[in-house]
Parts: C-alpha cells; structure tokens; sequence
C-alpha cells in the first residue's frame, strides 16, 4: 500500500465541553479520493481543519506528508479550498496567483508559467485581469481551485467545495478533483451531498456528532448495510445507534 | 406611503438594533461612561497644570537706570508670583535661567520695556504677572504711572514653532491614530470576514511574518495620513493667523522644526497600528472590530491630548506614556527645544509597546477561539448553568459607572458621608445584587463568597498592610500629587471640624469600600472577565476599571494597581474575603496615617529611610503573595 499523504491518528478535537470530534483516526494515500461524510455539526470541517493545521487536534495527532499539520512543511503540501473560501476581492486572479506563488517560495517565472497552464485548465483567460470580487460564484470557485493547486501539492482538502455551486460548476469541480486523482494526489474531500460522494470517492467515511460511524469503499459500505443509496445507508447506521441527525 | 408598514419596518429595526448588545454599548456606554471620564481627567490635568504654573515664581530682573524702588519693592512684596534677580541679560532668557527682564527707560521715567521670549510658557507667563502688576499701579505717591512695551526675544521661527506646537502635535497624533484605525480593521476582522483568512493561514508563512506585514502595511497608510495632515494644518493653521493678525504679520514657519517634527509620525504609527491590527486581530466581524477599537480609540488620545495640553516635560515617566510621549516629543521638537535623552526614550519605548502589540497580534491572530464560531450561551437567563459573561462585566461597570457620575457624585458634593455611603452599599452593592437576582445564579455564586482558607487571609492581611508605601513612592515618581490635592484628599478622610471620629471614618472609607466595591469589582467585574481572559489579563483589567472608577487622574495608578492585586487575591483564592479583608487593612492604614500626619513627617524622612520602608512594603507583599497562592478551595477549582 502507498504511503499514507493525510493522517488523523486518534485524534479528538473539543470546544469547551463539547467534542466536535472524537478518536478519529483516518489516512488517505496518494491517488486516492476519501470521502468525509455527514450531516450538517458532525464534525467533518473540524477534522479537515485539524488536517490543514487551523485547529490544533486535542489529542491524538495530525500530519501531512509526514509532518505534523501545523508545521510549514506540511503546509507546502497542501492546497485547501472551502466551500466559503474568500478571495482578495481587490485583487486580480493574476495578482492573488502571485501573492500566492511568492509565499510558497516560487520563482516569478515558475508562477507565471503555472498561472498561463491554470488560465487555460481552468476558462480563466478572460477574468484574469478583473477584480476578484466583480466574479460569478462560479468564476471565484474555479480561480480558488487554481490558487490551491498553484504550488502542486501533494494532497488536497477540500471543504464542501461544491456547496452553493451551480449544476455546471459543480460538474466542473468533480472533473477537477477527478483529474487530480488521475496526478497522483491525495484528496480529502467532505461533503453532505452523498451522491456526489459516491459518484467520486475511492473510501468514504461516515461521520456523526464528531465519531467514525463506517469507513469502506461506497459499494461496500451499501452492501453491508443492505442499502440502494449511501443516504439510506447513513439513516440506517444512524437508527442502528439510536441517534437522528 | 403606507405608514403601518413604515411602523412595522420601524419596530423590526429597533428590536434588532436593542438586541444588538454592542450597538447598545457604544450608543450609551460611550457617550455616558467614556466621555465623562475623559473630560473628567482632562480637566484634573488641567487644574493640576494650573497648579504647578501658580506654584512656580517667575524669574525676573530689573535693569537700567532711573526711580525704580517703588516697583522694585512691589515685586518683592509677592515672592509667591516673583523671584527678583540683581541683574540679568536677554541672553539669559533666551537660555531658560531668566523668564523676563524690565529694562528701564533712563530718559522717561514713566516708560519700561519688558523683555520675554514669547516662544517658552514660563516666560510668556512672567510677561503677564508683570502686566497685570504694572497696570494696577503702584501705590500712591511712590512712583508716576507706568507704561510698558513688550519685546520678545525669540526668533519669530520659533514663535510660530511654539504657536504651531500648541495644536499641531495633538491633531497630527489624532490623524494618525484615525489614518490606523479603519485600515486596521480591514486587514484583521475584514480578512476574517471575507473568508481569506483561512486560506492565508493554510499557506507556509509564520504568523510574525504575516503580521508585521499587516503591521507596517498600517503604519504606511496611517503615516501617510499624517504626513498630509501635519501639512495641511501648518499651512492652514499659518493662513489664520495672518488673517488674525491686524499687520498681517505672521510668525515664520520653522519648516525644519517642523519637518522634524513630522518625524515622530513615523514611530507613531507603528505604534497605533500594531495597537490596533492586535486588538483587530480578536474581532470576528468588521462590526465586532469597531465595537472594540472605537473605545480604545479614545482611551488612546487621553494621553496624547494630556500631553498637549499638560505643558509636561518630556522626561520620567511621561516619556514611556504612549501616544503622550510622542505629543510631547512633536511638541519639543517643533519648538527646537527637544533633549535628547527624552526623545531617545519616547522613542524606544514606542517601538518596545510597538514590538509588544505585533508579539500579541501574531499569537492572537489564527487562535482557535478566533477560527470558530461565537459560542452560544450554554443556558437561557435564570437557568440554573447561567454565569458571568465578560459582557455582563462590562455592562456592570458601565452601569456602576453612570450611577456613580451622575446620580451619587451629585449627592456627595451636597453630603459627602451620605453621598459616599449611598454609591458605595446602592449604587455598587445593589447593583450587584439586582444582577444576581435577574440572572438567576444567587449572591454568593455571583461574588464568589466563599469560606476561605486561614492562610488566604494571613496572606491577604499582608499584602493589605503592605502595599500603601511601595504604591505610594510608585505612583509619587510616576505622577506626583499636587500637595493642594493631597490636603484635599486628607481632609476627606479626616474632616478638620472633627465631625467624624475614627471609628465612623473606618466603617464610612474602609469597611463601606471593602465589602460594596470588593462585591462589584472581585465578584462578576473579574469573574466575568475571567471568562474570556487569562489571569493575568482579567486582573490588570479589573485593575485598570478599578482605578478608573475613581474618578481621579493622581489616583489611577495607585488604585490601579492596588486593583491589580485585590483581583489576584481574589483569584488564587477563589474566595471574595480575603480581598475585602486585604482592602479593608489598605484603607484603615491610609486613614491611620491621615489622622495622625505621619505621612506628612514621611516627606522629611531620609532617602535612606524611605529605601527601607519601601523595601518592607515590598516584602509583606511577597510574603503575603506566596501565602495566598494556590489557596483556591478543591471545591472551587
């Protein structure tokens, strides 16, 4: 088995009294899609977070590329995008690129010949140089999708990236994540759209109030719940322990 | 126009708006609490500059021949307003050791000329006692009426250096500060709020780096600001003058005083804008952010505008005020005046809080309790799990506060004792048990009364008995007490009519204090804090309300930190007593020694003496620090 890129080992993350996650543990090799699933307060932006080195997991441990999450070296490896991530609105596409390009340590021409293939990738010719925040939603996403990739990390969190995105964008952001899969990354993926998860993810994990309820491939996880769908096999794993979302 | 939609939007509005605890605070609170406050200690600053200027004879001479013993003799009959020297030269006033000379006329005996330099405040009051005593006249038959002119002997650069000094530091400090403050917003809570903020800690750059770069991003606009600023009002302020002056005859302006004036800008902003990006850095929305900084925006030019309008010298302690030493430093420079040794240390004590700001704006700035959302209130009000918010602590202050100023300090200038007795047991014991009925969680959880251990209050009764004599010689190197003021304050405390004995003085000035102000102040004020805050944090704010509370510039250090230690106390203890006891021992001391004057024979005491009265201060504080610490009751941790 390939080297794991993105691990939670035992890790619980509290806020006061309350554990928004609890002994997770999970890793995600490269070239594999995993899934983080759950209701809206399960837990999974926390977990990610812990992941991208925002929050500091209460116990247990979180690494990237082999380094703990919060240090530099594992955030050279990362490109996190969110759902809810912002951009400069006063700056450029070509100037949020640069900032970005600069502070993970590129050459001026390594960043523009990265910007030129993520232009063309990514229909961002034409809004290259307009202010982020005269962009569509759409327009905005696919210019985070750039600025997350710019440096070519080796693992890719992304929060709910589809959330509020039209029917197109959203089409446009699986292909992408599909097409990073194809490079060899590691994408940690969350979201509570399940059938997006099971059109995309190698592994999925079902989340509920902060615990790893089921971990598997979406088939498998169907099968041994007796379930058509992921949503029906998450309302079974849920009736099973009592809970309701 | 449909007028019941106009009054359903209306009611909608206003029921956000009052729900809104913040809008509230900063539409009543800031106006009620802080504006008084601060024209209360201006105007302390002003009586107590007054002071000094009426304590302080001029220095003067008479010179020239011709009948001058009647006027001799009259300014020697004040040695209050004058000091008469045998001789003296314009050379001298132009160097500080003379304020003003009175040259006679040998051959009109009537006429004088009085020699000043209109660029220093000592001379140019001299030149008025002068005035005022030649134009009443002297006494009948001693001399003819005499008639005087005036001549300055300063450069008219350095008269309109001094004119512009008088305005210039204070509005240029002000712009500063204002060129910070909304650009500081943006780049901390705006960055929050628009979502980048996730995205830029998710990248391999240290959180030094980021703020410092915000930092001097700040400081750029800010000292741009006043850059712009400081020329546009020099010009200005020399443009109305001219249109004063009858002759238009306008004073120079020393452009090269005044451009290294404009220096101070420099460490100015960096000051207020790392001030600023740090106290920025713990909003979560653009609106949270205004809520904090706009109170501390005017805290902030209290001292600038002390400054400007104390006539301080910028040395000791003034030189390490932020934003007064740098007014003071404008000031001095742009009357050519400025030593170096003062300016070195308004300078670097600048860029040490500077240094200090960005230190706390960096660790602040991506904590966890920034990163996630507000969290709700755990239980609705009267619930069984309600406690004190650091809201609730603020809002009491703010409530204690206004009853204070306008409902008890009227009643005292009529009555002191039933004044002093109403604020204390009414308007802060009351208030502390009307908001431990309203939120439903009992008196004694709300002020923390619980049994304390013996050792708690031995070492409480220590630091109670000890503290008076190092706060005292502290706050008497940081900002002496008009000895006017003192015999007020002494008065107070013991009335010469002997109307009070000790005993009514104890229980009115130390029992009264130490349990109403303790409940207040030790009870939800620091309890609530301690919620949001560290320790150290709640106690030097507490501390800080305390002092504030007061309502006296020469009192707000030493009740400051007097506050910071009751808090501490209170907080190794976790008990109200020993605070109250430690108090009450601070009070009964103070009172003791303001019956019996010993603190007026301390004055002829030795240094030497002084030393090791100090230095036992200081180790009944240590001692009495180390027995209260850890003495927290299990239940209670």
């Amino acid at each position: 088995m390939p080297e794991p890129l993105a691990v939670l080992d035992n890790a619980s993350k509290s806020f006061g009294t309350v554990g928004a996650v609890v002994e997770l543990s999970l890793s995600i090799p490269g070239g594999e899609i995993y899934g983080l699933l759950g209701p809206n307060g399960a837990g999974k932006t926390t977990a990610l977070r812990m992941l991208a080195g925002l929050l500091s997991p209460t116990s247990g441990r979180a690494t990237l590329a082999g380094h703990d999450a919060k240090s530099t070296s594992a955030k050279t490896a990362l490109g996190y995008l969110s759902g809810s991530t912002g951009l400069f609105g006063r700056l450029t596409p070509r100037e949020v690129l640069d900032y970005f390009g600069q502070i993970h340590g590129l050459s001026r021409r390594e960043i523009r010949a990265r910007a030129e293939v993520l232009a063309r990738d990514l229909a961002l010719d034409a809004i290259f140089d307009r202010r982020c925040e005269v962009l569509s939603t759409g327009e905005r996403q696919r210019v985070s999708i750039a600025r997350a990739v710019l440096h070519d990390p080796a693992v890719l969190i992304l929060d709910e990236p589809t959330s509020g995105l039209d029917v197109l964008a959203s089409r446009f952001m699986r292909d992408f994540i599909l097409g990073e899969r194809a490079r060899g990354k590691a994408i940690l993926f969350s979201t509570h759209y399940l059938a997006e998860a099971d059109l995309l993810c190698d592994r999925i994990g079902f989340l509920h109030f902060g615990r790893l309820l089921r971990e598997g491939t979406p088939a498998a996880i169907r099968a041994s719940l007796g379930a058509g769908t992921l949503e029906e096999a998450f309302l079974k794993l849920v009736e099973d322990r009592g809970d309701s979302a | 126009m449909n007028l019941r939609h106009v009054a359903i939007t209306l009611a909608k509005e206003l029921r956000e708006a009052l729900r809104d605890r913040r809008t509230l605070a900063i539409m009543i609170l800031l106006p009620l609490v802080v504006y008084p406050l601060l024209s209360l200690l201006a105007a302390q600053v002003a009586t107590g500059r007054d002071k000094q200027r009426e304590q302080r004879p001029s220095t003067v001479a008479l010179v020239g021949s011709g009948p001058d013993h009647a006027l001799a003799a009259s300014i020697r009959q004040n040695p209050t307003l004058f000091v008469l020297l045998p001789a003296g030269t314009a050379a001298d006033i132009e160097g500080g050791s003379l304020d003003a000379l009175i040259e006679r006329d040998s051959r009109d005996a009537t006429k004088l000329t009085l020699v000043y330099d209109a660029s220093r405040d000592e001379s140019r009051m001299a030149e008025e006692r002068l005035s005022d005593l030649i134009a009443k006249g002297l006494p009948d038959g001693c001399a003819p009426t005499l008639t005087a002119d005036r001549r300055s002997v300063a450069p008219q650069a350095r008269v309109g250096g001094y004119l512009l000094s008088k305005a210039l530091p204070l509005f240029v400090v002000l712009m500063v500060l204002l060129g910070a403050f909304y650009p500081a917003i943006d780049v901390t809570a705006g960055e929050r709020e628009r979502g980048t903020l996730e995205t830029v800690l998710c990248s391999p750059i240290q959180r030094f780096d980021l703020m410092f770069g915000k930092v001097l991003a700040v400081a750029t606009l800010a000292a741009l600001t006043g850059v712009l600023n400081l020329a546009s009002m020099a010009i200005t302020l020399m443009q109305i003058l001219r249109l004063a002056t009858a002759q238009n005859v306008v004073p120079d302006v020393p452009w090269g005083h005044a451009l290294a004036a404009s220096l101070v800008i420099f460490p100015a902003a960096l000051l207020f804008a790392a001030a600023f990006v740090a106290l920025g850095a713990t909003a979560r929305t653009l609106k949270e952010a205004q809520t904090l900084l706009l109170p501390v925006y005017f805290l902030t030019v209290a001292p600038a505008m002390a400054g400007a309008i104390g006539e301080y010298r910028l040395a000791g302690i003034a030189a390490w005020i932020p934003g007064m030493n740098v007014t003071l430093l404008a000031r001095d420079l742009m009357v050519g005046r400025a030593h170096w040794s003062g300016g070195l240390a308004a300078l670097l004590s600048t860029l040490i809080f500077a240094a200090a700001a960005l230190a706390v704006a960096a660790r602040i700035y991506d904590s966890e309790r920034f990163m996630v959302p507000a969290p709700r209130r755990q239980a609705q009000p009267g619930s069984a799990t309600r406690t004190t918010t650091a809201g609730d602590a603020l809002t009491l202050f703010g409530l204690a506060f206004l009853l204070l100023y306008f409902v008890f300090l009227p009643i005292e200038q009529h009555h002191l004792t039933a004044g002093l007795l109403a604020a204390e047991w009414i308007g802060l014991l009351g208030l502390v048990g009307l908001f431990a009925r309203v939120s439903g969680q009992g008196f004694a959880k709300v002020v923390g009364l619980t049994r304390p251990t013996a050792r708690a209050l031995l070492g409480a009764a220590l630091v109670g008995c000890g503290a008076w004599a190092a706060v005292a010689v502290l706050s008497e190197w940081l900002l002496p007490v008009p000895k006017e003021m003192l015999e007020q304050l002494r008065r107070s405390l013991v009335p010469l009519d002997g109307s009070r004995g000790f005993v009514g003085t104890l229980l009115l000035v130390a029992v009264s204090p130490a349990i109403c102000e303790e409940a207040l102040f030790r009870g939800p004020i620091l309890r609530g804090l301690r919620t949001r805050l560290d320790a150290v944090a709640a106690a030097a704010i507490t501390g800080l309300l305390f002092g504030l509370f007061h309502l006296d510039l020469y009192r707000l250090i030493p009740t400051a930190i007097l506050g910071v230690l009751l808090s501490w106390i209170a907080l190794e203890c976790g008990s109200i007593v020993p605070s109250m006891l430690a108090h009450f021992c601070n009070n009964a001391i103070l009172i003791t020694l303001a019956r019996s004057r010993l603190d007026q024979r301390m004055e002829s005491l030795s240094h030497r003496a002084i030393t090791l009265i100090v230095l036992a201060s200081l180790a009944l504080v240590g001692v009495g620090l180390m027995l209260v610490r850890g003495t927290r009751r299990k239940r209670e941790m």
